[in-house]
């Protein structure tokens, strides 16, 4: 974690509605140097929606606990990454920036009937050989205690930022035979578009899919994340970090690949074409000390 | 038995009336729920137990294995094996008694007796007619016959059924079952409304003195029993209307269980067991007994478990007198007044080829810590949620106080156990 850096903060009384702030993070990124807003966007006091995170938890194959999942944390801050990117101040927009990594801490199990501080800014605006990279930093707090950290990486095709891309280090994969296989149904897009409230047409609408060079709609990279950490719960104990690096899109519908295995420092998995030769996502959980 | 076999301890979610808090939770949530409690609890986490037998009165078929699903949803070792069982509103302490059983035979050294049930989220099927068409189409060689199948399909055959609570060969619910025994025993409208405002008050006293603090962990915004009133009064009760046995009937909502979710489970072990993982043992498992009723001839459904007491006490050398405490399912107060009136009846007694009466009870020492008309009643659960609650109630009156559970269960059976401290 780099050192903490007082920056503004902008605090909203609740958590944004997507459909405005949407719309203006749709318009896609003018090509030149990408900006980004150097406040930081806080709502505070966010009660948890049980019934939404039922259903989150029945299209993502979470057991309902009283515990919630990283990810579901994560859904709950995302308004305020498209705020944060809907700003007039940035020039970087949200559609057309692909999700490349994740990263999420959970320090504490967080119960459902925890009001949640939700806080997000963006950092390590950096050069990439096919444009620019960004981190979008979250946290979830309770009382001044941070419970849940999340950074979310997004690469910018086409925008410039001044230096040197650094050499970009790939993640190792090993093509392996899958040990589980996912059928995922031409509806599921939708279905998590409706917990997630995330509107881009690009998981839903197969023209949408076809304008960013995808032949069908593709599910959302943090539903493959969601089902993957799913797999694997009761494994990985109440304070965890999970990583995942979204290697490339799953088409719907379309039947992947998935497999986990343990080993002592934790767990890794990764979801992969059918017959396991390449990755759709990777990813590894630890124990959070 | 050859081992000796003790409970360790226990853990359910708080219980909640159906369509309340947990109209969106699962079986497969609330059972995972109340195991990880449980694992937490015990300091389990990650290890292998020798069974976990859990089961559901109100299941999906997709759950055939909900037990097992839910150990690989746990924290326990997936290397854990797990079964279903289903005994109806006596599943929980059939559960224990098939673990306590494996154990005392030496074939396991430790397990996990669970029971579950949402009345939220109940399994609604298609009309038996549609079914049948639906798998004739499925068998169907060409389109030709899978076009007749579909064709015998008429708009009746097409409302979806809801699981009834009907006894499939008197077509009478539950509670109009009890509401004949009711009439059959005497029982009034007044002794209803106290044993139930008893419930309410004595679940109560449990709570505020912490009694449940190691027995149950919060769910869903929920810490503690949803059901409970403890500022109900026999007043108050006798205000409602009643709910069975027509215009003039005693039952009623207050005096009846509701329809409710929950989950509960029991650490069951070998005392070595225990002693290895710094458990304290609470009571051991003494022996039990099922028995059964000929209600379609016309016997009172829910008093199967009076039998299965008579012989159980004779078997055990025990009188009503050498029992400290009772644990008697209150699935209606009138079935727990029934229950009482037929134990002290020498003729009934002898009917069911027992030697004579089987007692007086003295309601000072039974349910203790409420039951199931203040707690809620999701049936696969209650004897769950009664064997550690009994264990810990013996535990606390010290070493050799003794217990009895009796649990009625649909289809005119029941189940009775006797639990001593140790």
């Amino acid at each position: 974690m780099p050192a903490a850096v007082e920056r503004p903060v902008e605090r909203l009384d609740g958590l944004p509605a997507m459909g405005a702030s949407f719309a203006r993070a749709l318009v896609p990124s003018r090509k030149g140097e990408a900006r980004v807003p150097s406040h930081a966007v806080r709502v505070e006091g966010v009660r948890q929606d049980l019934d939404r995170l039922a259903e989150y938890s029945r299209v993502c194959g979470y057991t309902l606990r009283n515990a919630v999942p990283a990810t579901w944390i994560h859904v709950l801050t995302f308004p305020l990454h498209v705020s944060l990117l809907g700003d007039r101040r940035s020039s970087v927009r949200l559609v057309g920036a692909v999700h490349a990594s994740n990263s999420m801490t959970m320090h504490r199990a967080v119960a459902t009937a925890e009001a949640l501080d939700l806080e997000v800014h963006a950092e390590g605006l950096r050069p990439h050989a096919r444009g620019a990279m960004l981190d979008l930093v979250g946290t979830a707090s309770v009382d001044g205690e941070t419970v849940w950290e999340g950074v979310s990486t997004y690469l910018v095709a086409g925008m410039r930022v001044p230096g040197e891309p650094a050499p970009v280090e790939r993640e190792p994969f090993d093509p392996q035979p899958p040990l589980a296989l996912w059928r995922l149904a031409p509806d599921l897009g939708r279905r998590y578009r409706r917990v997630s409230q995330d509107p881009n047409p690009i998981h839903t609408n197969r023209v949408a899919a076809k304008a960013f060079g995808f032949a069908r709609p593709i599910i959302h990279g943090m539903w493959t994340h969601a089902h993957a950490l799913a797999a694997l719960e009761g494994r990985h104990g109440e304070s965890y970090s999970a990583h995942v690096a979204f290697v490339k899109p799953v088409l719907l519908p379309s039947t992947v690949g998935f497999r986990a295995t343990a080993h002592a420092e934790g767990l890794d998995a990764a979801v992969t074409t059918r017959d396991g030769s390449k990755p759709h996502l990777l990813m590894s959980v630890r124990r959070a000390s | 038995m050859h081992h000796k076999v003790v409970v360790v301890g226990g853990n359910r979610i708080p219980f909640a009336k159906a369509g309340g808090p947990y109209a969106q939770a699962s079986n497969h949530d609330m059972l995972t729920a109340a195991l990880d409690g449980l694992v937490a609890r015990t300091g389990l986490s990650g290890s292998r137990v020798g069974e976990v037998a859990g089961g559901a009165v109100l299941k999906h078929p997709n759950d055939f294995n909900l037990t097992r699903e839910a150990v690989l949803s746990s924290a326990l070792s997936p290397l854990t094996p797990a079964c279903d069982l289903q005994q109806a509103c006596a599943t929980g302490l059939e559960t224990t008694m098939y673990i306590a059983n494996k154990i005392a035979l030496g074939q396991l050294d430790s397990g996990i007796a669970a029971g579950v049930d949402s009345a939220s989220d109940a399994p609604i099927t298609v009309s038996d007619p549609l079914r049948r068409i639906l798998l004739e189409a499925s068998r169907a060689r060409s389109a030709k016959q899978r076009i007749a199948a579909f064709a015998k399909i008429r708009p009746s055959h097409l409302a979806p059924l809801a699981p009834r609570v009907a006894e499939p060969r008197t077509g009478l619910s539950m509670g109009e079952h009890q509401a004949l025994t009711t009439t059959r025993w005497g029982i009034t409208r007044e002794a209803q409304d106290e044993l139930a405002a008893a419930s309410h008050h004595r679940l109560a006293e449990a709570w505020d003195r912490g009694f449940f603090d190691d027995l149950v962990t919060p769910y869903l915004r929920v810490a503690k029993d949803a059901l409970l009133r403890p500022d109900t009064s026999v007043e108050r009760l006798a205000a409602l209307k009643p709910a069975f046995g027509g215009p003039d009937g005693t039952m009623t909502a207050g005096n009846s269980t509701a329809l409710s979710d929950g989950a509960a489970a029991t650490l069951l072990a070998t005392e070595e067991w225990a002693a290895e993982h710094h458990l304290t043992p609470w009571a051991r498992i003494v022996d039990a007994e099922v028995a059964a009723v000929d209600h379609p001839a016309g016997e009172d459904l829910l008093l199967a478990p009076v039998g299965a007491t008579g012989r159980l006490l004779a078997r055990q050398g025990l009188t009503v007198d050498d029992i400290d405490l009772f644990e008697i399912h209150e699935a209606f107060a009138s079935t727990v007044l029934a229950t009482l009136e037929a134990w002290q009846d020498e003729d009934y007694c002898r009917d069911l080829g027992l030697d004579g009466a089987i007692g007086t009870l003295d309601r000072a020492r039974l349910n203790v810590a409420g039951s199931s008309l203040a707690v809620g009643h999701p049936f696969a659960a209650t004897g769950a949620r009664i064997v550690p609650t009994l264990a810990k109630l013996l535990h606390e009156r010290g070493p050799g106080s003794r217990g009895l559970i009796s649990v009625c269960a649909a289809g005119g059976q029941g189940v009775v156990a006797i639990l001593e401290a140790v």
